[in-house]
């Protein structure tokens, strides 16, 4: 099982939108809108790199997104 | 289904303050018309309970479309599986507390002519449970937790006190000391269980479930042959007459319990019972339909009413209070060069608030999830403490507005 962050900047006026289509995305486990450097924090979880690139590519093509940040997570820690 | 975690919380102990409700209108059918021995009934209760409980278990293990239909109910069970070594502590901890819980309680209802002038005390477990954490737990109560909590706690006390009885000083001692105590093993206890990690996944709430209920009947029914071995074997007797009142009432409630176990993986132990409170809410249209058929009287004087109306007032306030006051946030970490990922992951685990950490790879090192309940306290606790590890060159503070996370 391979985890990562996907970071996302929106363009302005574009969020709801973003957000729509995200949740219709399989594999993604949690969506945060966030304020700072991204405007959205999604996690994925899939079974290999190509599912990883899947998902990415997903979110891209989804319409309204300026830019995508992949972080695969190497080990994690949580309640 | 991706839904936000906080309303999942909130939807699950509300759903099992309903379904308790309805188990104790159930339990009081049952001591009114069957089995008024209160030492016999929570023996037969919970030999009957055993059963329907492994009986429910195995039913949800079965599969359906690819997943076991326990999982739509938490998606953590996959089977009934035997214990794992490490939780076996855990677990005769939490069997005790409801032991001693339940055994606290048969030892009021069997007392004291009107146990409602003294089990709304009960409320105030809460408190016990804010306590505990304070001790225990990575994320110590704030302020506005504790006051919340403390309206809670009045608040259903206010609203299910009963003005015709006595407040007697030896049931007090017998809920200060017993029943609130077990209460508190059990459900910190279960909250442990909940969050352990078996076979590279969450803990489920039904295998908690099922065996906190094999437990609680070796130790209820052990105690009660220990003070008197009548009562078990009219207990036994009293089980194979009145089976399916009984299977009635451990079904229905073995669904409440498994969704405030799966709660309590969600939030604080302190924080589900004060949500859960909201039973006392629920409990009041059921007392009112019973009233009909039992002879008791729900009073309805114009001074209890007004106390009650009050009393659920604090309760619906308090417990919106705990829902508007989370504040989540993501710190994106870079760490020095020569500085051990592995180390400083640790010394970020370690600050109180912070639910997750992930190393990572690509543009940053560590990001922390952290969840507390107010900006203040994200300063005062996270930045402050970041600020002091040696390892950290830079961080960036991501405060999240909203969540949706999968169930």
């Amino acid at each position: 099982m391979i985890k990562a962050y996907i970071l996302i900047l929106v363009y302005v006026g574009k969020l709801e939108e973003v957000l729509e289509s995200l949740r219709k995305i399989e594999n993604i486990r949690s969506i945060a809108v966030t304020a700072g450097d991204y405007d959205i924090i999604t996690k994925v979880s899939v079974e290999s790199l190509e599912e990883l690139l899947e998902v990415t590519d997903k979110i891209q093509l989804s319409g309204g997104i300026k830019r995508t940040t992949t972080s695969v997570i190497e080990k994690e820690i949580e309640l | 289904m991706r839904i936000r975690k906080k309303y999942l919380f909130y939807f699950l102990l509300i759903s099992s303050s309903l379904i308790a409700a309805t188990t104790t209108s159930i339990d009081s059918i049952i001591s009114y018309f069957y089995i008024s021995n209160p030492w016999v009934f929570g023996v037969s209760v919970f030999l009957v309970g055993m059963f329907i409980t492994i009986f429910l278990s195995l039913l949800l293990s079965v599969p359906f479309r690819g997943k076991s239909i326990g999982s739509r109910i938490d998606p953590s069970f996959n089977r009934v599986r035997f214990l794992k070594r490490e939780e076996l502590g855990y677990h005769i901890l939490a069997g005790m507390g409801n032991t001693v819980n339940t055994l606290g309680y048969f030892y009021i209802v069997s007392t004291f002519v009107d146990p409602s002038a003294v089990l709304p005390f009960f409320q105030v477990v809460i408190l016990y449970l804010l306590i505990v954490e304070s001790l225990s737990e990575k994320d110590a109560p704030t302020l506005a937790e504790v006051e919340s909590s403390i309206i809670v706690t009045f608040g259903a006390i206010m609203a299910s006190i009963s003005l015709s009885g006595e407040v007697n000083v030896m049931a007090m001692l017998v809920i200060f000391l017993i029943m609130n105590p077990g209460w508190v093993l059990l459900a910190i206890y279960q909250r442990k269980l909940k969050l352990m990690r078996i076979n590279e996944g969450h803990n489920d709430s039904i295998n908690i479930r099922l065996w906190n209920v094999i437990f609680t009947t070796i130790f209820t029914s052990a105690i009660v042959l220990v003070y008197n071995k009548n009562y078990f074997f009219e207990a036994i007797n009293a089980a194979s007459m009145y089976y399916p009142w009984l299977s009635l009432t451990m079904g229905v409630t073995f669904f409440a319990y498994v969704l405030y176990i799966r709660a309590l993986g969600l939030g604080k132990a302190s924080i589900s019972q004060a949500v859960k409170a909201s039973t006392i809410i629920f409990v009041i249209p059921l007392s009112l339909l019973l009233s009909h058929y039992m002879n008791f009287s729900f009073s309805a004087g114009p001074t209890l009413f007004i106390i009650k109306i009050m009393g659920i007032t604090l309760v619906v306030l308090g417990v919106a209070t705990f829902a508007l006051t989370d504040v989540r946030a993501y710190v994106f970490i870079n760490a020095k060069g020569d500085q051990s990922i592995e180390d400083l992951m640790e010394r970020i685990w370690h600050i109180r608030g912070v639910v997750a950490v992930s190393a990572l790879a690509g543009k940053h090192d560590v990001l922390a999830k952290v969840r507390i309940r107010t900006l203040g306290k994200g300063y005062e606790r996270v930045i402050r403490r970041l600020e002091g590890i040696d390892g950290i060159e830079k961080f960036s503070w991501q405060s999240v507005l909203k969540e949706w996370e999968e169930i």
